[in-house]
């Protein structure tokens, strides 16, 4: 069986695009999102970060067809997610924010299935798919546990491993680690960067280090797209962060306060590391 | 309030091929006017240990006591908004046409006269910064919001103890740093709040004490600088940084909170007479 995803692999294709989309609730008087638009290029990894309300659950819905722009158009893998949402849930898979409402099956190995018994593929290979996505984010062993019997944070590894059974050629993660200890967490995004340059990733997060290296960042708030930048550009324009209630992690928010460069002591040891060097350096000098 | 856990294990689905161990022996206490932070990895036992605080779960063994007193032979309706317990996502529990429907559930449910229940509605509403959400129906909100108009349901009980599991998951980080002032402000006021995260830099900032759970195990209960400080692999970012440097500079301490680290730090740089 053919990876439904790698039809939409030919060379520099747009895997995601969105023109000029405007969306607003019934009854709202303000739009979740207004002219927004970007492409993705297939391969391309890029974060979206915001505040809470500032669009970026509706950016999601939009693009796998839950939700249909009131004006402006989405294209997934050429696709329109509004007229032919089954066309594109084979390119595009999403990972929901809350795990709770995703796992419908009996046993684990059940619900990783389920997406790809939903798609026909033959039962010897679904079973290779399923263990396989259930080892890749460390859950081996849980095969017959119970959903209910889960936390929080193996839930969400559960709904991760659904997403990853099926090989959609763009993921779209919505908060995939808000439920996740740092061990999971890291493990979690190991796996993601495993994938980068093999798929397409969107991948929306409060948290801004797990984009330091991304292609790049969106922010979304207020409905309107108001930046497309770098890792890099983004984390050291603090008018833009403050301006989009994004905050730096404690990390780098320390080398700032300490008149360190921020974006260069991404782990505790580099920022003991350069404290002591600073230190030292200071002594020699008096 | 002061609550207590004696010896409690917990087994689910027992007697059956599913049967999971959640919890065993655990024994801890929670004091009036005290923020305790309960971490801990994925499945080791936060939620479950947390729902029985008020008897939401009850102990395969051990006791559950509300100021000495066994938990078990108090009115569950009555223990239940002594000890308010907010779920993981909360939100997913809103379903009335209004926000100010919504949190004035639970108290109407209490018995009391509208005027009552309109007050404490109000004030729950503006403790959680979101007085001008009354009108709103519950579903048009953002996941912050959503979330505020939760935890406000169950503050409009004026719950003596009050329970958050997770609550700043899937939230912004200014969102986060309010609801984390929040839970300052509440201690203030003499409730308890127990609160259950993962993320250890967000229960650095606020908790008084830190119980550790492993396995459904206790392994480390006490102030957040005494837990923390024993296994600085499992501590927040402010302590990791902290104990690599313990070693060559032990002048600056066992700092936990970021303002107090970032102090620690500078008198470090202080040190060099710049």
């Amino acid at each position: 069986m053919q990876n439904p995803g790698e039809g939409t692999h030919s060379g520099g294709s747009l895997a995601v695009s969105c023109q000029k989309v405007s969306f607003s609730y019934p009854g709202s008087t303000r739009p979740a999102l207004s002219d927004v638009s970007f492409e993705l290029q297939t391969g391309e990894y890029v974060g979206v970060v915001g505040p809470n309300g500032g669009g970026k659950s509706t950016l999601v819905r939009l693009l796998n067809g839950l939700l249909k722009p009131d004006s402006g158009r989405v294209l997934i893998s050429g696709h329109d997610p509004a007229t032919e949402p089954f066309e594109v849930r084979k390119h595009l898979g999403v990972l929901f924010q809350n795990p709770e409402n995703g796992l419908v099956a009996p046993f684990v190995e059940d619900d990783v299935a389920f997406g790809l018994e939903n798609l026909g593929v033959p039962r010897e290979e679904m079973l290779g798919r399923v263990a396989g996505a259930i080892r890749a984010v460390g859950l081996a062993g849980y095969e017959r546990r119970e959903p209910d019997t889960l936390s929080g944070g193996e839930k969400q590894r559960v709904a991760l491993a659904g997403l990853l059974a099926v090989e959609p050629g763009i993921l779209v993660l919505d908060e995939p680690t808000s439920m996740l200890d740092a061990t999971g967490r890291r493990e979690v995004l190991e796996h993601l960067r495993a994938l980068r340059s093999k798929k397409t990733v969107l991948h929306v997060t409060h948290h801004l280090e797990e984009l330091t290296s991304a292609d790049r960042i969106l922010v979304l708030n207020g409905g309107e797209l108001t930046a497309d930048k770098t890792p890099e550009r983004l984390l050291s324009d603090a008018e833009l962060l403050r301006e989009n209630r994004l905050m730096l992690p404690v990390l780098p928010r320390l080398a700032l306060e300490l008149g360190l460069p921020p974006a260069k002591l991404r782990t505790p040891e580099e920022l003991a590391a350069a404290l002591l060097a600073a230190a030292e350096s200071g002594t020699r000098a008096r | 309030m002061k609550l207590e856990l004696r010896n409690v294990s917990h087994v689910y689905a027992p007697g059956t091929p599913f049967e999971v161990e959640a919890l065993r022996g655990v024994s801890l206490v929670v004091e009036q006017g005290e923020v305790l932070g309960i971490v801990g990895g994925t499945g080791s036992g936060k939620s479950t240990l947390v729902q029985h605080m008020n008897l939401l779960l009850t102990p395969t063994s051990g006791d559950v006591l509300v100021d000495g007193v066994d938990a078990r032979t108090l009115q569950k309706s009555d223990l239940r908004h002594r000890v308010g317990l907010v779920f993981q996502f909360p939100e997913a529990a809103l379903f009335a046409p209004t926000v100010e429907e919504d949190v004035a559930f639970a108290p109407r449910q209490l018995g009391l006269g509208e005027g009552e229940v309109r007050e404490r509605v109000r004030e729950s509403l503006r403790a959680v910064g979101a007085g001008e959400l009354a009108a709103r129906s519950p579903f048009a909100l953002s996941g912050g919001e959503k979330r505020r108009a939760a935890i406000a349901g169950v503050l409009a009980m004026k719950p003596e103890v009050l329970i958050l599991d997770e609550p700043t998951a899937g939230l912004d980080p200014a969102t986060r740093e309010e609801l984390l002032a929040l839970i300052v402000g509440l201690r203030q006021t003499g409730i308890s709040v127990v609160l259950v995260s993962h993320d250890l830099d967000e229960v650095a900032e606020v908790a008084d004490r830190v119980c550790a759970l492993q396995g459904g195990r206790v392994s480390a209960i006490g102030t957040a600088a005494e837990v923390f400080y024993t296994d600085p692999d499992q501590a927040p970012a402010t302590v990791q940084v902290a104990s690599l440097l313990r070693e060559s500079k032990p002048s600056i301490g066992t700092p936990v909170r970021f303002e107090e680290t970032l102090r620690a730090l500078r008198s470090l740089q202080g040190d060099q007479g710049d």
